[in-house]
Protein backbone atom coordinates (compact mmCIF):
# COMPACT_ATOMS: atom_id res chain seq x y z
CA UNK A 1 0.00 0.00 0.00
CA UNK A 2 1.14 3.51 -0.62
CA UNK A 3 2.25 5.44 2.41
CA UNK A 4 0.22 8.52 3.16
CA UNK A 5 2.15 11.68 2.37
CA UNK A 6 2.73 13.66 5.54
CA UNK A 7 1.29 17.10 5.02
CA UNK A 8 3.87 19.71 5.81
CA UNK A 9 2.48 22.60 7.74
CA UNK A 10 3.07 26.16 6.75
CA UNK A 11 5.30 28.12 9.07
CA UNK A 12 4.09 31.37 10.57
CA UNK A 13 6.90 33.73 11.49
CA UNK A 14 6.55 36.20 14.35
CA UNK A 15 8.76 38.99 15.54
CA UNK A 16 8.37 42.04 17.76
CA UNK A 17 10.40 44.51 15.73
CA UNK A 18 7.62 47.04 16.27
CA UNK A 19 8.90 47.39 19.84
CA UNK A 20 12.25 48.68 18.64
CA UNK A 21 12.78 52.43 18.43
CA UNK A 22 13.34 52.11 14.68
CA UNK A 23 11.75 49.46 12.50
CA UNK A 24 14.36 47.34 10.79
CA UNK A 25 13.89 44.69 8.20
CA UNK A 26 15.03 41.34 9.61
CA UNK A 27 15.94 38.93 6.82
CA UNK A 28 13.62 36.20 8.00
CA UNK A 29 10.38 38.13 7.96
CA UNK A 30 8.54 39.88 5.15
CA UNK A 31 7.86 43.60 5.48
CA UNK A 32 5.04 44.37 7.81
CA UNK A 33 2.50 47.13 7.85
CA UNK A 34 1.22 48.05 11.28
CA UNK A 35 -2.18 49.23 12.37
CA UNK A 36 -2.65 50.48 15.92
CA UNK A 37 -5.86 50.22 17.94
CA UNK A 38 -6.01 52.16 21.21
CA UNK A 39 -8.49 51.03 23.86
CA UNK A 40 -9.55 52.91 26.98
CA UNK A 41 -6.84 52.15 29.53
CA UNK A 42 -3.59 53.86 30.56
CA UNK A 43 -1.27 54.09 27.56
CA UNK A 44 1.83 51.90 27.76
CA UNK A 45 5.15 53.75 28.15
CA UNK A 46 6.28 52.87 24.61
CA UNK A 47 3.16 54.22 22.87
CA UNK A 48 5.04 56.93 20.91
CA UNK A 49 7.14 54.39 19.02
CA UNK A 50 4.08 52.23 18.20
CA UNK A 51 2.30 55.32 16.90
CA UNK A 52 5.23 56.20 14.67
CA UNK A 53 5.51 52.67 13.23
CA UNK A 54 1.79 52.38 12.43
CA UNK A 55 0.29 53.47 9.13
CA UNK A 56 -3.24 53.48 10.52
CA UNK A 57 -4.21 54.55 14.04
CA UNK A 58 -7.70 53.88 15.36
CA UNK A 59 -8.94 54.95 18.77
CA UNK A 60 -11.75 52.84 20.15
CA UNK A 61 -14.06 55.38 21.80
CA UNK A 62 -12.43 56.40 25.13
CA UNK A 63 -9.02 55.42 23.75
CA UNK A 64 -9.13 58.92 22.22
CA UNK A 65 -9.28 60.43 25.73
CA UNK A 66 -6.12 58.50 26.58
CA UNK A 67 -4.18 59.84 23.57
CA UNK A 68 -5.43 63.36 24.29
CA UNK A 69 -4.52 63.22 28.00
CA UNK A 70 -1.52 60.94 28.29
CA UNK A 71 0.66 61.18 25.19
CA UNK A 72 2.48 64.31 26.33
CA UNK A 73 4.06 62.73 29.41
CA UNK A 74 5.31 59.83 27.28
CA UNK A 75 7.34 62.07 24.99
CA UNK A 76 10.36 64.24 25.66
CA UNK A 77 8.61 67.26 24.24
CA UNK A 78 8.21 70.55 26.05
CA UNK A 79 5.36 71.88 23.95
CA UNK A 80 2.04 70.41 25.02
CA UNK A 81 0.10 71.67 22.03
CA UNK A 82 2.64 70.43 19.54
CA UNK A 83 2.35 66.92 20.97
CA UNK A 84 -1.41 67.10 20.90
CA UNK A 85 -1.41 68.20 17.27
CA UNK A 86 1.06 65.54 16.24
CA UNK A 87 -0.78 62.48 17.53
CA UNK A 88 -4.04 62.58 15.59
CA UNK A 89 -5.77 59.21 14.99
CA UNK A 90 -7.04 58.53 11.49
CA UNK A 91 -10.26 57.03 12.87
CA UNK A 92 -12.21 57.10 16.11
CA UNK A 93 -14.64 54.21 16.20
CA UNK A 94 -17.08 52.80 18.69
CA UNK A 95 -20.28 53.56 20.53
CA UNK A 96 -19.01 56.98 21.67
CA UNK A 97 -20.22 56.70 25.23
CA UNK A 98 -16.78 57.25 26.79
CA UNK A 99 -15.09 59.83 24.57
CA UNK A 100 -15.32 63.32 26.04
CA UNK A 101 -17.14 65.89 23.86
CA UNK A 102 -14.15 68.27 23.72
CA UNK A 103 -11.83 65.41 22.73
CA UNK A 104 -14.21 64.36 19.94
CA UNK A 105 -14.47 67.96 18.74
CA UNK A 106 -10.71 68.44 18.74
CA UNK A 107 -9.89 65.32 16.73
CA UNK A 108 -12.79 65.90 14.37
CA UNK A 109 -11.50 69.40 13.67
CA UNK A 110 -8.04 67.93 13.03
CA UNK A 111 -9.32 65.53 10.42
CA UNK A 112 -10.02 62.29 12.33
CA UNK A 113 -12.88 60.31 10.89
CA UNK A 114 -15.50 59.83 13.60
CA UNK A 115 -17.22 56.49 13.05
CA UNK A 116 -20.20 56.40 15.38
CA UNK A 117 -21.41 52.84 15.85
CA UNK A 118 -23.65 53.42 18.88
CA UNK A 119 -26.55 51.71 17.11
CA UNK A 120 -24.59 48.47 17.29
CA UNK A 121 -24.65 47.19 20.84
CA UNK A 122 -23.88 43.61 19.88
CA UNK A 123 -20.12 43.90 19.67
CA UNK A 124 -17.37 45.45 21.75
CA UNK A 125 -15.45 48.50 20.60
CA UNK A 126 -12.39 46.35 19.84
CA UNK A 127 -14.52 44.01 17.76
CA UNK A 128 -15.80 46.98 15.72
CA UNK A 129 -12.27 48.26 15.13
CA UNK A 130 -10.86 44.88 14.12
CA UNK A 131 -13.91 44.20 11.92
CA UNK A 132 -13.31 47.44 10.09
CA UNK A 133 -9.66 46.59 9.48
CA UNK A 134 -10.63 43.05 8.44
CA UNK A 135 -13.21 44.32 5.94
CA UNK A 136 -10.95 46.89 4.36
CA UNK A 137 -7.90 44.61 4.01
CA UNK A 138 -7.49 42.16 1.14
CA UNK A 139 -6.34 38.60 1.89
CA UNK A 140 -2.97 39.37 0.42
CA UNK A 141 -2.59 42.53 2.49
CA UNK A 142 -3.57 40.58 5.60
CA UNK A 143 -0.41 38.47 5.40
CA UNK A 144 1.68 41.62 5.67
CA UNK A 145 -0.46 43.39 8.24
CA UNK A 146 0.03 43.26 12.00
CA UNK A 147 -2.54 44.93 14.27
CA UNK A 148 -1.15 46.24 17.55
CA UNK A 149 -3.68 46.76 20.34
CA UNK A 150 -3.08 48.66 23.57
CA UNK A 151 -5.36 48.71 26.62
CA UNK A 152 -6.91 45.28 26.01
CA UNK A 153 -5.52 43.64 29.17
CA UNK A 154 -6.17 44.34 32.83
CA UNK A 155 -9.22 46.22 34.04
CA UNK A 156 -12.52 44.33 33.96
CA UNK A 157 -11.92 40.62 33.46
CA UNK A 158 -14.89 40.10 31.14
CA UNK A 159 -13.50 42.84 28.85
CA UNK A 160 -10.10 41.15 28.88
CA UNK A 161 -11.67 37.78 28.01
CA UNK A 162 -13.70 39.36 25.18
CA UNK A 163 -10.55 41.02 23.84
CA UNK A 164 -8.64 37.74 23.93
CA UNK A 165 -11.56 36.11 22.12
CA UNK A 166 -11.03 38.63 19.28
CA UNK A 167 -7.70 36.88 18.57
CA UNK A 168 -9.65 33.62 18.06
CA UNK A 169 -12.53 35.19 16.12
CA UNK A 170 -10.13 36.88 13.68
CA UNK A 171 -7.49 34.16 13.62
CA UNK A 172 -6.65 34.91 9.97
CA UNK A 173 -5.17 38.24 11.12
CA UNK A 174 -2.03 38.93 13.10
CA UNK A 175 -3.13 40.77 16.22
CA UNK A 176 -0.89 41.52 19.19
CA UNK A 177 -2.29 42.66 22.55
CA UNK A 178 0.19 44.85 24.43
CA UNK A 179 0.54 46.13 27.97
CA UNK A 180 3.44 47.68 29.88
CA UNK A 181 4.30 44.23 31.20
CA UNK A 182 3.85 41.83 28.31
CA UNK A 183 2.41 41.00 24.91
CA UNK A 184 0.05 38.23 23.81
CA UNK A 185 -0.40 36.56 20.42
CA UNK A 186 -2.50 33.66 19.21
CA UNK A 187 -0.57 30.73 17.69
CA UNK A 188 -3.18 28.97 15.51
CA UNK A 189 -2.94 25.18 15.43
CA UNK A 190 -3.00 25.28 11.64
CA UNK A 191 0.62 26.42 11.50
CA UNK A 192 4.04 25.74 12.91
CA UNK A 193 5.39 28.85 14.58
CA UNK A 194 8.80 30.49 14.50
CA UNK A 195 8.99 33.25 17.10
CA UNK A 196 12.06 35.46 16.77
CA UNK A 197 12.97 37.05 20.08
CA UNK A 198 14.08 40.68 20.17
CA UNK A 199 15.99 40.31 23.42
CA UNK A 200 16.70 44.02 23.79
CA UNK A 201 12.99 44.68 24.26
CA UNK A 202 11.31 41.42 25.29
CA UNK A 203 11.80 38.43 27.56
CA UNK A 204 12.95 36.46 29.34
CA UNK A 205 9.66 35.38 30.94
CA UNK A 206 7.21 33.64 28.64
CA UNK A 207 4.33 31.18 28.58
CA UNK A 208 2.01 29.07 26.43
CA UNK A 209 -1.66 28.61 27.31
CA UNK A 210 -4.31 26.33 25.85
CA UNK A 211 -7.08 28.89 26.39
CA UNK A 212 -10.36 27.62 25.04
CA UNK A 213 -9.45 23.98 24.55
CA UNK A 214 -6.82 21.55 25.86
CA UNK A 215 -3.78 20.48 23.87
CA UNK A 216 -3.02 16.79 23.40
CA UNK A 217 0.42 17.42 21.98
CA UNK A 218 2.63 20.51 22.01
CA UNK A 219 6.31 20.61 21.10
CA UNK A 220 8.65 23.55 21.54
CA UNK A 221 12.29 24.49 21.06
CA UNK A 222 14.17 27.48 22.40
CA UNK A 223 12.68 27.53 25.90
CA UNK A 224 14.31 26.71 29.22
CA UNK A 225 11.62 24.11 29.86
CA UNK A 226 10.74 22.81 26.43
CA UNK A 227 7.66 20.73 25.77
CA UNK A 228 7.89 17.46 23.93
CA UNK A 229 4.51 16.25 22.66
CA UNK A 230 3.21 17.45 26.00
CA UNK A 231 -0.41 17.61 27.06
CA UNK A 232 -1.59 20.96 28.38
CA UNK A 233 -4.89 21.78 30.01
CA UNK A 234 -6.33 24.18 32.57
CA UNK A 235 -6.70 22.06 35.67
CA UNK A 236 -3.46 20.34 34.85
CA UNK A 237 -0.21 21.55 33.32
CA UNK A 238 0.16 24.88 31.46
CA UNK A 239 3.45 26.57 30.66
CA UNK A 240 3.88 29.64 32.88
CA UNK A 241 7.04 31.42 34.08
CA UNK A 242 9.02 29.76 31.31
CA UNK A 243 12.19 31.42 30.03
CA UNK A 244 13.32 32.07 26.44
CA UNK A 245 16.71 30.49 25.94
CA UNK A 246 17.41 31.10 22.26
CA UNK A 247 17.02 33.73 19.57
CA UNK A 248 14.21 31.72 18.07
CA UNK A 249 11.44 29.80 19.79
CA UNK A 250 9.45 27.25 17.80
CA UNK A 251 6.01 25.95 18.73
CA UNK A 252 3.90 23.24 17.17
CA UNK A 253 0.61 22.16 18.69
CA UNK A 254 -2.66 20.38 18.00
CA UNK A 255 -4.47 23.22 19.78
CA UNK A 256 -4.66 27.00 19.41
CA UNK A 257 -2.29 28.45 22.00
CA UNK A 258 -1.77 31.88 23.47
CA UNK A 259 1.89 32.93 23.53
CA UNK A 260 2.99 35.57 25.99
CA UNK A 261 6.35 37.18 26.64
CA UNK A 262 7.32 39.82 29.18
CA UNK A 263 8.47 43.22 28.01
CA UNK A 264 11.63 44.85 29.24
CA UNK A 265 11.52 48.39 30.57
CA UNK A 266 11.06 50.33 27.35
CA UNK A 267 11.25 54.09 27.54
CA UNK B 1 -40.00 4.33 34.49
CA UNK B 2 -36.99 6.32 33.28
CA UNK B 3 -34.14 6.47 35.82
CA UNK B 4 -33.81 9.76 37.67
CA UNK B 5 -30.81 11.76 36.55
CA UNK B 6 -28.08 12.10 39.21
CA UNK B 7 -28.74 14.93 41.62
CA UNK B 8 -26.27 17.80 41.36
CA UNK B 9 -25.15 19.34 44.62
CA UNK B 10 -25.70 23.07 44.95
CA UNK B 11 -22.84 25.45 45.61
CA UNK B 12 -23.85 28.84 47.01
CA UNK B 13 -21.74 31.94 46.57
CA UNK B 14 -21.85 35.39 48.09
CA UNK B 15 -19.53 38.37 48.25
CA UNK B 16 -20.86 39.54 51.60
CA UNK B 17 -17.25 39.82 52.79
CA UNK B 18 -17.00 43.01 50.72
CA UNK B 19 -19.84 44.72 52.56
CA UNK B 20 -18.84 47.51 54.95
CA UNK B 21 -20.78 46.06 57.86
CA UNK B 22 -19.66 42.55 58.76
CA UNK B 23 -21.85 39.60 57.80
CA UNK B 24 -23.67 38.48 60.94
CA UNK B 25 -22.30 34.95 60.70
CA UNK B 26 -18.76 36.12 61.39
CA UNK B 27 -19.72 37.45 64.82
CA UNK B 28 -19.25 34.05 66.46
CA UNK B 29 -15.57 33.01 66.29
CA UNK B 30 -16.35 29.34 65.90
CA UNK B 31 -19.69 29.88 64.27
CA UNK B 32 -21.04 28.34 61.13
CA UNK B 33 -20.17 31.32 58.99
CA UNK B 34 -17.41 31.49 56.46
CA UNK B 35 -13.82 31.77 57.64
CA UNK B 36 -11.64 33.93 55.40
CA UNK B 37 -7.99 33.60 54.54
CA UNK B 38 -6.41 36.55 52.74
CA UNK B 39 -3.53 36.10 50.32
CA UNK B 40 -1.61 39.11 49.03
CA UNK B 41 0.31 38.77 45.75
CA UNK B 42 2.72 41.24 44.20
CA UNK B 43 0.55 44.00 42.76
CA UNK B 44 -0.83 47.30 44.04
CA UNK B 45 -3.32 46.71 46.86
CA UNK B 46 -6.95 47.37 45.88
CA UNK B 47 -8.81 50.07 47.83
CA UNK B 48 -10.77 47.54 49.95
CA UNK B 49 -7.64 45.72 51.22
CA UNK B 50 -8.01 47.05 54.82
CA UNK B 51 -11.62 45.83 54.96
CA UNK B 52 -10.70 42.31 53.84
CA UNK B 53 -7.70 42.23 56.15
CA UNK B 54 -9.93 42.93 59.15
CA UNK B 55 -12.35 40.16 58.04
CA UNK B 56 -9.70 37.50 57.60
CA UNK B 57 -8.56 34.99 60.20
CA UNK B 58 -5.24 34.42 58.54
CA UNK B 59 -3.18 36.64 56.25
CA UNK B 60 -0.40 35.41 54.01
CA UNK B 61 1.85 37.43 51.72
CA UNK B 62 3.29 35.70 48.68
CA UNK B 63 6.85 37.02 48.38
CA UNK B 64 6.64 40.56 46.89
CA UNK B 65 3.10 40.89 48.22
CA UNK B 66 4.86 41.85 51.47
CA UNK B 67 6.39 44.88 49.72
CA UNK B 68 2.90 45.92 48.59
CA UNK B 69 1.51 45.54 52.07
CA UNK B 70 4.36 47.57 53.54
CA UNK B 71 4.11 50.37 50.93
CA UNK B 72 0.41 50.55 50.10
CA UNK B 73 -1.50 49.89 53.34
CA UNK B 74 -0.51 53.24 54.94
CA UNK B 75 -1.64 54.98 51.72
CA UNK B 76 -5.04 53.31 51.93
CA UNK B 77 -5.44 54.60 55.49
CA UNK B 78 -4.21 58.16 55.08
CA UNK B 79 -5.58 59.51 58.34
CA UNK B 80 -3.46 57.15 60.42
CA UNK B 81 0.19 57.02 61.42
CA UNK B 82 2.07 54.87 58.85
CA UNK B 83 4.15 53.03 61.45
CA UNK B 84 1.05 52.22 63.44
CA UNK B 85 -0.66 50.94 60.26
CA UNK B 86 2.30 48.70 59.43
CA UNK B 87 2.35 47.28 62.95
CA UNK B 88 -1.35 46.55 62.86
CA UNK B 89 -1.41 45.07 59.36
CA UNK B 90 1.26 42.47 59.90
CA UNK B 91 0.97 39.19 57.95
CA UNK B 92 0.97 35.84 59.74
CA UNK B 93 3.17 34.25 57.08
CA UNK B 94 5.31 35.36 54.15
CA UNK B 95 5.84 32.52 51.73
CA UNK B 96 7.28 31.85 48.30
CA UNK B 97 10.65 31.90 46.62
CA UNK B 98 11.49 35.24 48.27
CA UNK B 99 13.22 36.74 45.23
CA UNK B 100 11.01 39.85 45.14
CA UNK B 101 10.63 40.81 48.81
CA UNK B 102 12.91 43.70 49.76
CA UNK B 103 15.45 42.81 52.47
CA UNK B 104 14.31 45.60 54.80
CA UNK B 105 10.66 44.55 54.43
CA UNK B 106 11.55 40.92 55.21
CA UNK B 107 13.49 42.02 58.25
CA UNK B 108 10.71 44.32 59.46
CA UNK B 109 8.03 41.64 59.43
CA UNK B 110 10.37 38.94 60.69
CA UNK B 111 11.21 41.08 63.72
CA UNK B 112 7.51 41.49 64.36
CA UNK B 113 6.94 37.75 64.50
CA UNK B 114 5.77 36.98 60.96
CA UNK B 115 6.71 33.46 59.92
CA UNK B 116 8.97 33.59 56.86
CA UNK B 117 8.83 30.41 54.78
CA UNK B 118 11.45 30.16 52.05
CA UNK B 119 10.36 27.87 49.23
CA UNK B 120 12.89 28.82 46.60
CA UNK B 121 13.80 25.14 46.24
CA UNK B 122 10.37 24.49 44.73
CA UNK B 123 10.31 25.93 41.22
CA UNK B 124 7.45 23.72 40.02
CA UNK B 125 4.56 25.63 41.51
CA UNK B 126 3.61 29.29 41.50
CA UNK B 127 3.60 31.44 44.62
CA UNK B 128 -0.19 31.37 44.70
CA UNK B 129 -0.24 27.59 44.45
CA UNK B 130 2.18 27.34 47.39
CA UNK B 131 0.01 29.68 49.49
CA UNK B 132 -3.19 27.80 48.72
CA UNK B 133 -1.57 24.49 49.65
CA UNK B 134 -0.30 26.04 52.85
CA UNK B 135 -3.67 27.49 53.84
CA UNK B 136 -5.64 24.35 53.02
CA UNK B 137 -3.22 21.86 54.59
CA UNK B 138 -1.39 23.46 57.43
CA UNK B 139 -3.54 26.13 58.98
CA UNK B 140 -5.69 25.19 61.91
CA UNK B 141 -8.99 26.54 60.75
CA UNK B 142 -12.02 24.89 62.30
CA UNK B 143 -14.63 23.67 59.86
CA UNK B 144 -12.54 23.86 56.73
CA UNK B 145 -15.56 23.47 54.48
CA UNK B 146 -16.42 27.08 55.29
CA UNK B 147 -12.97 28.33 54.35
CA UNK B 148 -13.01 31.00 51.66
CA UNK B 149 -9.66 32.17 50.30
CA UNK B 150 -9.55 35.77 49.10
CA UNK B 151 -6.64 36.68 46.83
CA UNK B 152 -5.40 40.18 46.03
CA UNK B 153 -3.02 40.96 43.18
CA UNK B 154 -3.67 37.84 41.07
CA UNK B 155 -5.11 39.67 38.05
CA UNK B 156 -3.40 42.09 35.67
CA UNK B 157 0.35 42.49 35.43
CA UNK B 158 2.29 39.76 33.64
CA UNK B 159 -0.12 37.61 31.66
CA UNK B 160 1.66 34.33 32.40
CA UNK B 161 1.24 35.03 36.12
CA UNK B 162 -2.46 35.75 35.62
CA UNK B 163 -2.91 32.50 33.65
CA UNK B 164 -1.01 30.57 36.30
CA UNK B 165 -3.30 32.06 38.96
CA UNK B 166 -6.42 31.15 36.98
CA UNK B 167 -5.02 27.64 36.59
CA UNK B 168 -4.77 27.43 40.40
CA UNK B 169 -8.56 27.93 40.52
CA UNK B 170 -8.92 24.91 38.21
CA UNK B 171 -6.40 22.87 40.23
CA UNK B 172 -8.36 23.41 43.47
CA UNK B 173 -11.97 23.17 42.23
CA UNK B 174 -13.42 22.10 45.58
CA UNK B 175 -11.91 25.08 47.43
CA UNK B 176 -13.55 28.48 47.43
CA UNK B 177 -10.92 30.82 46.03
CA UNK B 178 -11.80 34.32 44.85
CA UNK B 179 -9.42 36.56 42.89
CA UNK B 180 -10.09 40.26 43.45
CA UNK B 181 -8.99 43.50 41.85
CA UNK B 182 -10.23 47.09 42.12
CA UNK B 183 -12.45 46.48 39.09
CA UNK B 184 -13.86 42.98 39.50
CA UNK B 185 -13.71 39.57 41.10
CA UNK B 186 -13.51 36.12 39.56
CA UNK B 187 -13.99 32.56 40.80
CA UNK B 188 -14.42 29.09 39.36
CA UNK B 189 -17.82 27.43 38.90
CA UNK B 190 -16.93 23.72 38.79
CA UNK B 191 -19.06 21.71 36.39
CA UNK B 192 -19.91 19.21 39.12
CA UNK B 193 -22.32 21.62 40.82
CA UNK B 194 -25.36 23.78 40.27
CA UNK B 195 -24.37 27.30 41.27
CA UNK B 196 -26.40 29.86 43.14
CA UNK B 197 -24.74 33.28 43.25
CA UNK B 198 -26.25 35.85 45.59
CA UNK B 199 -25.55 39.33 44.22
CA UNK B 200 -24.55 41.94 46.79
CA UNK B 201 -25.03 45.70 46.52
CA UNK B 202 -21.29 46.34 46.08
CA UNK B 203 -21.02 44.29 42.93
CA UNK B 204 -22.38 44.38 39.40
CA UNK B 205 -23.99 45.07 37.14
CA UNK B 206 -21.43 43.87 34.58
CA UNK B 207 -20.70 40.17 34.61
CA UNK B 208 -19.52 37.30 32.44
CA UNK B 209 -19.08 33.55 32.12
CA UNK B 210 -15.86 32.38 30.52
CA UNK B 211 -15.00 28.80 29.46
CA UNK B 212 -11.24 29.20 29.81
CA UNK B 213 -10.09 25.60 29.75
CA UNK B 214 -12.53 23.87 27.47
CA UNK B 215 -15.67 24.66 25.49
CA UNK B 216 -19.06 24.26 27.11
CA UNK B 217 -21.82 22.54 25.15
CA UNK B 218 -24.60 23.06 27.66
CA UNK B 219 -24.87 26.06 29.94
CA UNK B 220 -28.09 27.34 31.45
CA UNK B 221 -28.47 30.47 33.53
CA UNK B 222 -31.13 32.56 35.24
CA UNK B 223 -30.95 36.06 36.62
CA UNK B 224 -28.94 37.65 33.80
CA UNK B 225 -30.10 40.08 31.15
CA UNK B 226 -28.92 37.67 28.44
CA UNK B 227 -29.48 34.24 29.90
CA UNK B 228 -27.97 31.14 28.35
CA UNK B 229 -29.96 28.07 27.59
CA UNK B 230 -33.58 27.42 26.84
CA UNK B 231 -35.90 29.97 28.43
CA UNK B 232 -38.22 28.39 31.01
CA UNK B 233 -41.67 27.49 29.76
CA UNK B 234 -42.91 28.70 33.08
CA UNK B 235 -40.95 30.25 35.87
CA UNK B 236 -42.42 27.91 38.47
CA UNK B 237 -41.62 24.82 36.44
CA UNK B 238 -38.05 26.01 36.02
CA UNK B 239 -37.62 26.79 39.70
CA UNK B 240 -38.94 23.35 40.54
CA UNK B 241 -36.43 21.81 38.21
CA UNK B 242 -33.60 23.70 39.85
CA UNK B 243 -34.75 22.76 43.32
CA UNK B 244 -34.73 19.10 42.31
CA UNK B 245 -31.26 19.64 40.78
CA UNK B 246 -32.18 17.85 37.62
CA UNK B 247 -29.71 18.28 34.86
CA UNK B 248 -31.34 20.58 32.36
CA UNK B 249 -30.60 19.33 28.89
CA UNK B 250 -32.10 20.98 25.93
CA UNK B 251 -31.17 21.29 22.29
CA UNK B 252 -31.39 25.07 22.70
CA UNK B 253 -28.80 25.28 25.48
CA UNK B 254 -26.15 27.67 24.42
CA UNK B 255 -22.67 26.40 23.83
CA UNK B 256 -19.74 28.66 24.62
CA UNK B 257 -16.16 28.60 23.41
CA UNK B 258 -13.23 30.79 22.50
CA UNK B 259 -13.57 31.39 18.81
CA UNK B 260 -17.32 31.45 19.32
CA UNK B 261 -19.68 32.88 21.90
CA UNK B 262 -18.51 33.68 25.40
CA UNK B 263 -20.67 35.61 27.82
CA UNK B 264 -19.11 39.02 28.47
CA UNK B 265 -20.61 42.46 29.20
CA UNK B 266 -23.64 40.64 30.54
CA UNK B 267 -25.76 42.30 33.24
CA UNK B 268 -27.09 40.87 36.50
CA UNK B 269 -30.79 41.57 36.71
CA UNK B 270 -31.88 39.66 39.78
CA UNK B 271 -30.64 39.23 43.33
CA UNK B 272 -29.69 35.68 42.59
CA UNK B 273 -28.04 34.18 39.54
CA UNK B 274 -28.06 30.44 38.87
CA UNK B 275 -25.70 28.61 36.56
CA UNK B 276 -25.57 25.02 35.36
CA UNK B 277 -22.92 23.91 32.92
CA UNK B 278 -21.22 20.82 31.54
CA UNK B 279 -17.89 22.64 31.69
CA UNK B 280 -15.89 24.49 34.34
CA UNK B 281 -16.61 28.20 33.94
CA UNK B 282 -15.01 31.33 35.30
CA UNK B 283 -17.62 33.72 36.73
CA UNK B 284 -16.70 37.39 36.83
CA UNK B 285 -18.58 40.41 38.15
CA UNK B 286 -17.59 44.07 38.30
CA UNK B 287 -17.16 45.82 41.63
CA UNK B 288 -18.85 49.16 42.22
CA UNK B 289 -16.61 52.06 43.02
CA UNK B 290 -17.54 53.93 46.17
CA UNK B 291 -18.18 57.65 45.85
Amino acid sequence: MLGRAIRSMDVMVHSSTFLLPKLHQPGHTPAKNYALVVLNQNLPRFMPRLWTHAKLRICADGGANRIFDEMFQLTNEQDYERVRNRYIPEIIEGDMDSIRPEVKRFYSSQGSQISDKSHNQETTDLHKCISRIHRSTSDHEKTNLCVLVTGALGGRFDHEAANINILYLFSDMRIVLLSDDCLIRLLPKTHKHDIYIESSVEGPHCGLFPVGAPSGSTTTTGLKWNLSEAKMRFGSMISTSNIVHAEKVTVQSDADLLWTISLRNLT
Amino acid sequence: MAPTPPVRPVMSHSSAFLLPSPPSSSAAPDGDGDAYALLVLNQRLPRFAPLLWDRARVRVCADGGANRLFDDMPELLPGQDPDEVRRRYKPDVIKGDLDSIRPEVKEYYSNMGTQIVDESHDQDTTDLHKCITFVTEKLAIPNRSNLCILVLGALGGRFDHEMGNINVLHLFPTNRIILLSDDCLIFLLPRTHTHNIHIESIEGPHCGLIPIGAPSTTTTTTGLRWNLGKPPTSSIQYQQQLVLNLQILSPDDTSMSFGGLISTSNIVEEESVTINSDSDLIWTISLRHHS
